[in-house]
Parts: structure tokens; sequence; C-alpha cells
């Protein structure tokens, strides 16, 4: 059956919509094979010395390895605290729940420049300015609402009636939580610290205010290169950013896809 | 009070409000040890809500529960060492049937050795010795079912509460696992308190029958009584099918198997009522006839098919007759 004149339309629309979302971040790959020295399209001409810098630079390869260790401490702190509060509010049901959930969703919400100033004002006096546990700490309070989302998704498929025959079964509410509920929500915790992972991993807004020195995360890197010399190693190193996050995403779906084929064979 | 075994139930005053509706209203009901009790009515009568209060899932407004005598009112669910058979079964999916029936000894914290064993015990009760591999969702409805069971009894509980357990079960496999249950019930001697709305699974299993509607106790008594001797018009309408009589001195219900029918003025004895048959319905094993009563609602008799020989149709006078016994007098009106 020939598809209608909706239907095509419809599929143009969505591919040029993919395009125009996708076209941007695609740009990075033609202009990090430049030979030149400066951001440029390549001519003809192809050459890889950006990612040889890129690879052999002390600093740009402390910076990679400083966003690795902040993105996943901050994936492993915002899961856990997210995925707690999930549960928790799934639990309890009361009116001040919404509300409660509203407020938690608050760092989605406020500009990333008004959490910005207020990480700085907080975390001078404390002494965790320019420091990994600051930086962790910030970033985890901006991704914790993204896992309570994708969490709470997770538990509006899940039956009650496993909680509650757990229970009847004699198990704690924490061996519950952990032997019966998160099983089930996998999926919801596995989103939530991708998501997690990937915010910390190209945060540059609050970066900016809390690090200074002693901190110098890829995004920021790339920040200066661009601001103080359009070094096109910045673009090199986008597509090493933009491949990890692909990774991310793949391995997420590779998780999800073995999940779901049933544990045995019929017969 | 003489305690022999575990497994009575005593609720007393029992009442749960949500909000100005009260759902359970002051029941009062006393579980023998080991019986096979039905709390049967439609919904929203209250049955399920009883049930949750028995397990400990919903808090009780008023009254007391006393396992043996001893409130359990203040034990949390998982404390109260009750088995539960949920409707829809509430199978751990990521679990294999093993897992899934030995879970209730392995959260105790029981040696590995000690509860394979009693899970090959119990997948022998229900017959699914060859399927303790699998995933629930590898499994048809009525071996899930059996699973759910297995899982409820493994740790020997004092009290066994079923939901609706065979609700999403089809009609000829529901009898089957009639038959099983009971069988099961009898094995292992546990205390069986059954809510369901389905008459039938009421009438064949029970020892017992507690007829609910508006969170009250309609009437209480064997399969036998409550057939024979409703107390009051929506016992005898819900549980079977009822004719209802009104006469000088009250309203009797009359069941439609116990009337006689003849063509008019050839019955045996005396002819209590006549009336034209204005539909026959065929059902194999028996057939309904609906017959017009001049000044009355129509009256049901069910006629085993082979005892039909005077070849009735539409149309016809018949006179009807039905022995003193079989027209019990309700107290309601």
């Amino acid at each position: 059956m020939k598809p209608g004149i909706f239907a095509r339309l419809n599929r143009m629309g969505a591919w040029m919509a993919l395009l125009f979302l996708v076209l941007p971040a695609l740009i990075a790959i033609p202009v990090s094979l430049t030979p030149k020295r400066f951001l440029s399209m390549p001519r003809g001409e192809y050459s890889l010395r950006h990612f040889e810098t890129l690879f052999t630079s002390p600093e740009w390869l402390s910076s990679f390895a400083q966003s690795g260790i902040i993105a996943a401490s901050t994936a492993v702190l915002a899961t856990t605290l997210g995925t707690l509060c999930a549960i928790g509010l799934w639990r309890v049901t009361s009116r001040y729940t919404d509300i409660v959930r509203a407020f938690l969703l608050l760092p989605l919400i406020i500009p990333q420049i008004i959490s910005a100033m207020v990480f700085y004002r907080l975390l001078v006096p404390i002494g965790l300015i320019d420091s990994y546990p600051g930086l962790i700490i910030a970033h985890t309070v901006l991704a914790t609402p993204l896992v309570l989302i994708t969490v709470s998704a997770s538990l509006a498929n899940f039956d009650p009636k496993l909680e509650q025959a757990s229970r009847n079964l004699g198990a704690s509410n924490w061996t519950t939580v952990r032997r019966v509920i998160l099983p089930s929500i996998r999926p919801g915790v596995f989103a939530g610290a991708l998501f997690a992972f990937i915010l910390s991993w190209d945060e540059i807004v609050v970066t900016l205010f809390i690090s200074k020195f002693s901190v110098y995360t890829l995004p920021r890197r790339m920040w200066n290169g661009i601001r103080e010399n359009t070094d096109p190693t910045v673009a090199a190193a986008a597509v090493v950013l933009i491949a990890v996050t692909l990774l991310a995403f793949v391995i997420y779906a590779l998780v999800l896809r073995h999940r779901t084929q049933p544990g045995a064979s019929e017969g | 009070m003489t305690q022999t075994a575990t497994g009575g139930l005593t609720l007393a005053g029992l009442t749960k409000r949500f909000g100005t509706f009260v759902a359970v209203d002051e029941v009062d009901l006393e579980i023998r040890r080991g019986e096979f009790l039905t709390l049967l009515g439609p919904s929203g009568s209250g049955k399920t809500t009883l049930l949750m209060m028995i397990a400990g899932f919903l808090d009780i407004s008023e009254g007391d529960i006393l396992l043996d005598g001893a409130s359990i009112r203040d034990i949390p669910a998982d404390k109260r060492n009750f088995g539960m058979v949920f409707q829809g079964y509430a199978l751990f999916p990521h679990m294999t049937v093993r897992q899934n029936v030995g879970y209730a000894l392995d959260v105790r914290g029981r040696p590995r050795a000690e509860i394979e064993a009693r899970v090959d015990e119990m997948l022998e009760l229900v017959q699914l010795q060859q399927f303790g591999d699998r995933k629930p969702g590898q499994l048809s409805g009525g071996q899930q079912q059996r699973v759910a069971l297995a899982r409820a009894l493994c740790f020997a509980p004092p009290v066994l509460l079923l939901d609706e357990p065979l609700g999403a079960l089809d009609k000829k496999l529901r009898v089957e696992v009639q038959d099983q249950l009971k069988a099961i019930h009898r094995q292992v001697g546990t205390t069986f308190i059954y809510v369901t709305h389905d008459q039938e699974e009421a009438l064949s299993m029970s020892d017992r029958v507690v007829i609910m509607q508006d969170g009250r106790i309609e009437q209480l008594g064997t399969p036998n009584e409550l057939y024979e001797r409703p107390r009051t018009r929506f016992a005898a309408g819900f549980l079977g099918k009822s004719n209802f009589l009104t006469l000088d001195d009250g309203t009797y219900a009359l069941r439609p198997e116990k009337i006689d029918l003849a063509p008019a003025g050839s019955i045996n004895g005396a002819a209590r009522l006549s009336g034209t048959i204005r539909d026959i319905t065929y059902f194999g094993a028996i057939q309904k006839f609906m017959v017009a009563v001049e000044g009355r609602d129509d009256i049901e008799v069910d006629v085993d098919s082979w005892r039909n020989p005077h070849d009735l149709s539409v149309g016809q006078k018949v006179d009807l007759a039905w022995a003193d016994t079989a027209a019990v007098k309700l107290e309601d009106t």
C-alpha cells in the first residue's frame, strides 16, 4: 500500500527535525579534521593532528580524567538520592507528596546561572570552591531531579501488589526495596544514571562559577580554548565528548535489550 | 479461653472508614482453626477491605483482630506471618518459580538446604516440580496461580488469605482449580479465608460462607444453610436464584428448581398458582421456564430437561405447585 501524502509529509518533517537537531553537533566532525591551526572547515586536506594534540597534551588528558571522575561520582550520588526520593514519594500517599515532588524538581526549573551564583555563595564559606567535592555536590543537586523523573516513571508501571506480596511474605521494607522494587525499576534507574552522567559530563555554567585552577573539566577547557585561541583541538574534544555520550546511550540500549529478553528458553 | 493450635481468628467490632465512607461496619466474626471460610459479596461490599485489614495492609479504624486470642492490631504486615494469594497473583517477575516459592524462607534467613527441601515439597504439592527454573511470565495462568499458592504456603502460615485467586482464569480451568484448592486445604490444614464474588466458588469449596453487603455481614452459615434457609432477600438473591412471593404474612423466597410445573389441571397435589408460559430457555441439563402469573412478577421455574414429559411450549397454560418447606419466609420485606 502506498503511503498517503500526510504520511509522507510527516516522515519528511521528522527527518528535517532530526537534521535540525543533529547537524550543529556534526559540524564539529569536519572541523576537527582541519589541517589548519585555527577553527575552519577543511578544504580537500584532512589531518588528525588535533586529535593527536588532544590525546598527548597533559592538560587535555587531565581534563578528560577530571570530567570522568566528576561525572561518574555525580551519577552514583544522584542516582542513589533520586531513586530513594522517588521510592519514598511513591510509597507515601499524602496531599503533601506533590508539593514535595515539585520542590525536589526546583533545580531543573531555576535558571542555571542563578544556581551557579547560589553554589558559589554556599561553597566559598565552607571551603569547597574549586574542589572535586564542590563540583560533585553541585552537579548532584542539578542531576538528582532527572533521576527522580525517570525512576518515578518506572514506578508508575510497577504493580504495588508486588510490594504487598513481599511484605506479606515477611520481608522488611529495606529487603523489599532491594529485592523486589529495585529489580523491577532498573530501566528507570539506569536511564537516570545515564542522564546524570551526561549532565555533569557537559555542564559548563555552574562549573565556570565554582572552579578556578585546580579543577579544570573538559567543557571548561573547551570554553577557554574557544575564547582564547580558537584552537581546533576544541573541535576534536567535542567529537570525543559526543562519542562518549553516544557510547553511554548504546550501552544503555544494550543493557535494556538484554534485560527484556527472557531468562530461560521454553521447553 | 483454651488454645489448642493456631489459626483461629476473631474479628471484634471491626470497622474501616475512608473519610466519611464506612467500608467495613462493625463486623464480628469467629473464624475457626483450619476451616475454609469464604467472604462472598458484590464489589463494594467490603470483603476485600476486610481481608486487607486481616493481612495488615490497611489500618483498623475501630475494633480488633485476635489471632488465637491475642490482638494482632499493632503487628505490621511483614510480621503477621499470614500467607496471601493476591488477585492477579503478584508473582515476582524477575525471579524463577523456585525463588518465588522460597522467598519467604529466604528473607527469614533460613539455611539454603532447608529452603531447597521445602520448595521441592511445595512444588510437589501444587504439581509444578518440572517448572522450578521458569520465570512466571513463561507459565500459563493456572500454573501461575499454583505458584502463588505454593509461595504463600511455603512458610507454613497459620492462616492463608485468598483474594479472588481464580478471577483471571477461564471457567473450565476455574472448576479444576477449585477441586485442587479444596484438596490442598484438606492436606495442609491451614485456615483459609477466601474472598470472592462468585457464588459457585463459595458454595463448592467453603465450610462456611459469609455473605457481605454494604460493609456488614448479611448472613453466615454453611453453604447448605445459606442456600436452603436464606434470611434476607439479598442473601436469597445473591447466593443462587430465587423467586420472591409476597403473601399475606410476608415475603417468601422460592428456588426455581423447587417448583413443579404441569399443564393446567394435570398437576400432582394442589396447584398453588396458575399462569401462562412466557418464555422457555434451554440450558442442556435444565430448562428455564418464565411463567407469567396474573398480579405477580414472572415466576422462574427450572426443570430438569429429561423431566419435561409434557412437551410444554410458550403460551400454554400451566399450574405451579411446591412443597410447604420449599418456600422460605424472609426476615426483611
